[in-house]
């Protein structure tokens, strides 16, 4: 999956915007939204509301985990953690930049909230690629990946599925050759856990 | 290079990496190469049936290595004939989907008639699926190829413009390093000419 | 402003096709389901190494409710507010039919003689490709050995047939992917030595693909 498609999977989350005009609701295929009650409160899918925004239609509500405190006690946990904790959001990263990038104006603190949310992704991807010199290390061929978003999980791709492929290659010429000269009576070990411990 | 020095299977190898190589959109069909490959394959086959012959009638071992290097010889000619000639198709299918179903002329001349043939079968196919998708409906896959951003898109203008009438009857000053968001289908043309560039 | 933009319930798309029993299911589908199914399907298909199961069905529900809305908004003026809206949501969707369907035929024109030969062996259930997407191959498979024969093969010596078995490409099945679990699975067989793991409902794992294709081909987990 490239980054524009992550990106455009992310857009379907739903976020709260407040529109400046009035309008009934509208029956989308994926859904409906509305009715716009201008100055009132409502939720629409992010490319929706980035949309509205840009025409300067509405005011976006910034999602709930956009809040110093409680990125600053989720970025101290993800430091602590030995495992990847769970994200307020499946797609935080794409909601940060859409909507940061598009009405700055209607986060409190933008700046400050970009440099933790950055911080945490940082952490986290350092930890991601510490995992996973640990398990193609171990020779493993599964992983547990938990609370990983889509986005983090593809700044490893297409790397590691193909360097696990390429391993799960040689490994497969190896028994194949030690195989051969087990038949020739060299050796008469073909066990597999010699390559998966 | 002295012949001498060339091993077997030098030159469809080449044709291999030289078309790797090449970033035209497409290099011209290598005919030249692609005959001498096909000649060296035919001298290695023949060569391997006479001492084949030979090796039934006398028994001889010693022919059985030689016979087994000639044998890979041939394969690997034939493989890597083969793979310049794939490759050269996977080329020529992205003609298809970036040119639609008339290759450009400066390009026609970098292929040989099959290929020709060979895009034209795959075009009036390609075209036929498209046109049976979802009981007759039709979809054109060639379009839709990234995520859309959104109708309208953001833009800086490169220049003076002056005034811009949007269908909707708004008018907006162009001016230049102003940025818009304006509706795609009625900026594309602008965006075209260079006044206006398409930023994020 | 008019209620006009109220799109009717998928049950008013017709049904000419005999799906025997599944045809009562289908009509109370809504469209916001089909459209889930289909991209689920679209993301499945991005992610897996081989060709997946067609899904026809739904494809062909969603182009009618899509062909439905345009109907339904032509009346509209290209700057109404209801237009533009729809007209984005169009827009996704047809974006992920397209690349669903593109996909596909990527994988159809690399492992052609290989799908093929697989499709022979599947009952009418079971078929990967749509009847469209079997022409295709087909012509494609005769397209590119014509050309083979053309240019090359016919003047090879001796081709054995065992060569043309050999040409044949065949996706990497124990290519590594990585899936969500979308209900609890127990003892899924996750390593070559018979390792076991009990998979809880969205929990995420990296995976040899065909240690879990069936898991997907039964919905009971999806590839991200």
């Amino acid at each position: 999956m490239e980054p524009c498609i992550i990106e455009f999977i992310g857009e379907k989350s739903i976020i709260g915007i407040v529109p400046n005009f009035s309008f009934e609701p509208l029956h989308l295929i994926s859904g409906s939204v509305g009715p716009f009650r201008a100055g009132l409160p409502v939720h629409v899918p992010l490319w929706l509301g980035i949309h509205l925004r840009k025409q300067q239609k509405c005011r976006i509500v910034p999602p709930e985990w956009m809040e110093i405190e409680l990125l600053e006690e989720i970025k101290e946990a993800e430091k602590k953690s030995k495992f990847f904790t769970k994200m307020p959001s499946e797609h935080y990263m794409v909601e940060a930049q859409l909507i940061m990038s598009t009405a700055p104006d209607d986060v409190p603190k933008c700046e400050e909230l970009r440099t933790i949310i950055k911080d945490i992704f940082d952490i986290r991807e350092a930890k991601l690629r510490t995992s996973i010199d640990a398990f193609i290390k171990g020779e493993g061929t599964y992983a547990k990946l938990d609370n990983l978003t889509l986005l983090e999980m593809h700044t490893v791709r297409p790397i590691l599925p193909h360097s696990l492929d390429h391993i799960a290659r040689y490994q497969r010429t190896a028994m194949a050759t030690q195989r051969d000269t087990s038949t020739l009576g060299l050796s008469n070990s073909m066990n597999t856990s010699h390559f998966s411990q | 290079m002295a012949k001498s020095n060339k091993m077997f299977a030098d030159k469809a190898f080449e044709l291999v990496k030289e078309l790797e190589r090449s970033s035209q959109t497409i290099p011209p069909f290598d005919d030249d190469g692609v005959r001498q490959v096909l000649e060296e394959i035919k001298a290695i086959f023949e060569e391997n049936c006479a001492q084949a012959a030979n090796y039934s009638t006398s028994g001889d071992r010693t022919l059985w290595p030689l016979l087994n290097f000639r044998h890979a010889a041939l394969q690997r000619n034939k493989r890597c004939l083969l793979t310049y000639l794939y490759k050269r198709l996977l080329r020529i299918k992205a003609l298809r989907w970036e040119f639609g179903p008339i290759i450009p002329a400066d390009i026609k001349t970098s292929l040989c008639e099959p290929e020709v043939n060979f895009f034209n079968t795959y075009s009036k196919s390609l075209a036929s699926y498209m046109r049976s998708i979802g009981d007759g409906q039709g979809i054109d896959l060639t379009g839709d190829l990234r995520p859309p951003k959104s109708l309208y898109i953001e833009v800086r203008c490169l220049e003076d413009y002056g005034k811009f009438e949007l269908e909707d009857g708004e008018v907006i000053y162009l001016k230049k390093n102003s940025q818009h968001y304006l509706p795609r289908a009625q900026v594309e043309t602008l965006v075209r000419q260079g006044i206006l560039q398409h930023i994020a | 402003m008019s209620e006009g933009d109220i799109i009717p319930p998928l049950s008013d798309t017709e049904q000419n096709e005999d799906f025997d029993d599944e045809v009562d299911e289908e009509e109370l589908i809504t469209a916001q389901k089909v459209l889930e199914i289909v991209e689920t399907a679209w993301k499945n298909e991005l992610c897996a190494p081989e060709i997946l199961q067609h899904q026809t069905d739904m494809l062909e529900l969603m182009l009618g409710q899509v062909a439905h809305m345009e109907e339904n908004m032509k009346d509209l003026d290209k700057n109404d507010f209801r237009f533009i809206v729809h007209q984005m949501e169009l827009e996704r969707i047809r974006y992920v039919m397209a690349s669903y369907l593109r996909c596909r035929l990527q994988k159809i024109e690399t492992y052609t003689r290989h799908i093929l030969n697989e499709e022979e062996t599947r009952e009418v259930a079971e078929k990967r490709l749509s009847p469209e997407e079997f022409k295709y191959a087909q012509e494609f498979a005769e397209n590119v050995e014509q050309y083979f024969q053309q240019v090359a093969l016919q003047y090879m010596p001796n081709m054995q047939r065992a060569e043309a078995e050999q040409r044949i490409v065949r996706p990497n099945l124990m290519s590594h992917v990585f899936i969500k679990a979308n209900v609890d699975v127990p003892s899924v067989v996750v390593g070559v030595d018979d390792e076991e793991v009990d998979l809880t409902a969205g929990s995420q794992h990296i995976i040899p693909y065909q240690l879990v294709s069936d898991l997907i081909y039964k919905n009971q987990a999806q590839l991200i």
